[in-house]
């Protein structure tokens, strides 16, 4: 990346100029590359491999510790769908992840706009408190949220837990101060000049912050939005207590599979990392998609 | 905003002085009062201490050990070669994918007589139980290490990427060995950003859940009982609530020194 940024000399000797550079930017010798790659390449992808061969084997193929199958089938990725209800389990992940995304991003778009371009007493406490709240275990928070959630129903008569919006609701409290401090990160290197030329035309606040700030902060919405997805995907706490068997994610439903056995012989392997393939592929998908944005984040200061 | 965090905390707090248990739940605000009962407790007939120590070797060994996995990622894909956005691609993968489905196959795999167990015995070694016993401990620290070094990898490549491309120039023009310039050029500018990736790595470890609970499951093998597991089995198999929202706020401790070195670190305000 530093290499393509530097200034190129021409076109015809560019590529001559592109391997100097590179040979002054090396780091390690040819060999030991190869070798570090080599092994950190295998060092992922091997586990990876056996998952998508142990997909496509038999359960007792995987008891057995097989790393090729010794029969290929695609039985598990047919079965999956019906044994525990897995489409169900990523249908309210996809809900409630969704809709704690699309909500947390523009909370956390307003709010960072608020504490990048004005400033007022107790901005710098706010702005630590993103990072401390970022911090805080989950297993310290799901006790009170559980019991006041258990409270509105004995005393307002309320049924929280066991609801999709009570879970998305529980994971916004965890995604909001993430999701701004993205947004406060990326509003940062926006330049204030374009918002004060506007000012200058006569724009109102709210036309700047709709056809200026908007606009120019996509990329750093779309993380924000993303990380926030991905908070209700993955976690299992808060989904292992606030669910029942009609609401529960992705994530408790692919723990069944483990307790699933079939005429009480053998766990569902084969299905079991079928859906662990399945469950996963949102995931990596958005992340392909979204590479270059989300690296940003990731090391904008970024507590996973 | 702050409220949404503030209240469940205070909630909290009054929690952990009351004998909240399942059967005071349902009228929980006319629980007993037991005072800091349940802090004595935690601290004297609970494993809390057992766990404090889990928690904090099992987040140092684990840092210590995706440092150097990390380094040598990032300084490998530094250099341009056919091929290194699809390498870079890979070395993200364990990071992305969710914690339970990386526990789930991992689980699979230590299982007894699954493949990491029958490879090792074909090799020669008698590995015995990987999800029972003490041995978990490592199991443990293992998956860990697999899905946490990229974060390490991602921290280190940006710090190598603000490296002065002068500063290159100059190493080259001195001649320097690819080591020495590793060890007395580059190494000192990691300084910062590795530091900075591993207090946020601690921080991680420390408030893992996901991982152990899904690798060991429920009852978990003593020797993995980190705080956050410790305190979930607490609060929902025991059903000592009180008990385990006062371990939650001793807890806290343990994040608080690192979080403290973090907050020093991060620029808050650009004024």
């Amino acid at each position: 990346m530093t290499a393509s940024a530097l200034p190129r000399a021409s076109s015809a000797t560019s590529r001559k100029a592109e391997t100097r550079q590179d040979e002054v930017l090396r780091l390690l010798p040819n060999g030991l590359l190869v070798v570090v790659i080599g092994a950190l390449c295998a060092l992922v992808i091997v586990p990876l491999s056996y998952v998508i061969f142990a997909s496509l084997n038999s359960d007792v193929g995987v008891a057995r510790g097989e790393f090729f199958p010794s029969s290929f089938s695609w039985d598990s990725y047919v079965k999956i769908w019906t044994t525990v209800g897995l489409g169900r389990g990523i249908g309210n992940s996809l809900v409630v992840a969704g809709s704690t995304a699309v909500v947390s991003a523009a909370v956390a778009t307003a709010t960072a706009y608020v504490l990048v371009r004005f400033t007022f007493i107790g901005r710098v406490t706010i702005l630590r408190s993103l990072l401390v709240q970022q911090s805080i275990p989950g297993t310290l928070m799901v006790l009170p949220v559980f019991v006041v959630f258990f409270s509105a129903s004995t005393y307002l008569g309320i049924t929280v837990i066991g609801t999709l919006w009570g879970l998305s609701i529980t994971y916004l409290t965890f995604a909001l101060p993430f999701s701004t401090w993205v947004m406060v990160t990326y509003l940062r290197g926006l330049p204030r000049v374009l918002e004060e030329a506007a000012q200058i035309d006569g724009a109102t606040n709210l036309s700047i912050l709709a056809r200026i700030v908007l606009p120019l902060s996509w990329p750093g919405i779309v993380v924000s939005a993303i990380f926030a997805f991905l908070l209700g995907w993955n976690d299992v706490l808060f989904a292992s207590v606030m669910t029942n068997s009609d609401t529960r994610t992705a994530a408790i439903a692919l723990q069944i599979f483990g307790a699933t056995q079939e005429g009480g012989a053998l766990p569902l392997y084969g299905q079991m990392m079928a859906a662990a393939l399945v469950c996963a592929t949102p995931v990596v998908l958005l992340y392909l998609i979204f590479q270059r944005n989300l690296v940003g984040g990731l090391t904008a200061g970024a507590v996973k | 905003m702050v409220t949404i965090i503030v209240v469940p905390i205070l909630i909290a707090l009054y929690m952990s002085v009351l004998g909240l248990d399942q059967y005071t739940l349902r009228q929980w605000l006319n629980a007993p009062f037991i005072g800091v009962g349940n802090y004595v407790e935690a601290l004297t007939q609970s494993s809390l201490l057992k766990s404090f120590w889990i928690s904090i070797s099992f987040a140092v060994i684990s840092t210590a050990a995706t440092i150097p996995l990390g380094v040598g990622a990032a300084i490998a894909t530094q250099n341009r070669f056919r091929g290194r956005a699809v390498v870079r691609s890979v070395f993200l993968i364990p990071y992305v994918l969710p914690s339970f489905v990386v526990a789930t196959v991992w689980r699979t795999m230590f299982q007894p007589g699954g493949i990491i167990v029958n490879g090792l015995h074909s090799a020669g070694i008698t590995s015995g139980l990987w999800l029972n016993g003490p041995k978990s401990y490592w199991t443990l620290i293992i998956v860990e290490i697999w899905a946490s070094w990229p974060l390490i990898y991602l921290l280190v490549l940006s710090g190598l990427q603000s490296v002065d491309h002068e500063v290159h120039e100059a190493a080259a023009l001195d001649g320097a060995l690819w080591w020495s310039k590793l060890r007395y050029v580059i190494f000192p500018y990691l300084k910062g950003p590795l530091s900075l990736a591993c207090i946020i790595a601690v921080l991680n470890h420390i408030n893992n859940f996901t991982l152990p609970f899904v690798l060991f499951g429920v009852p978990a093998p003593r020797d993995v009982q980190t705080l956050p597991f410790l305190i979930y089995i607490t609060s929902f198999q025991s059903f000592r609530f009180g008990l385990s929202t006062a371990m939650g706020f001793m807890s806290l401790i343990l994040v608080a020194i690192p979080l403290f070195i973090y907050l020093r670190a991060v620029k808050l305000d650009t004024d």
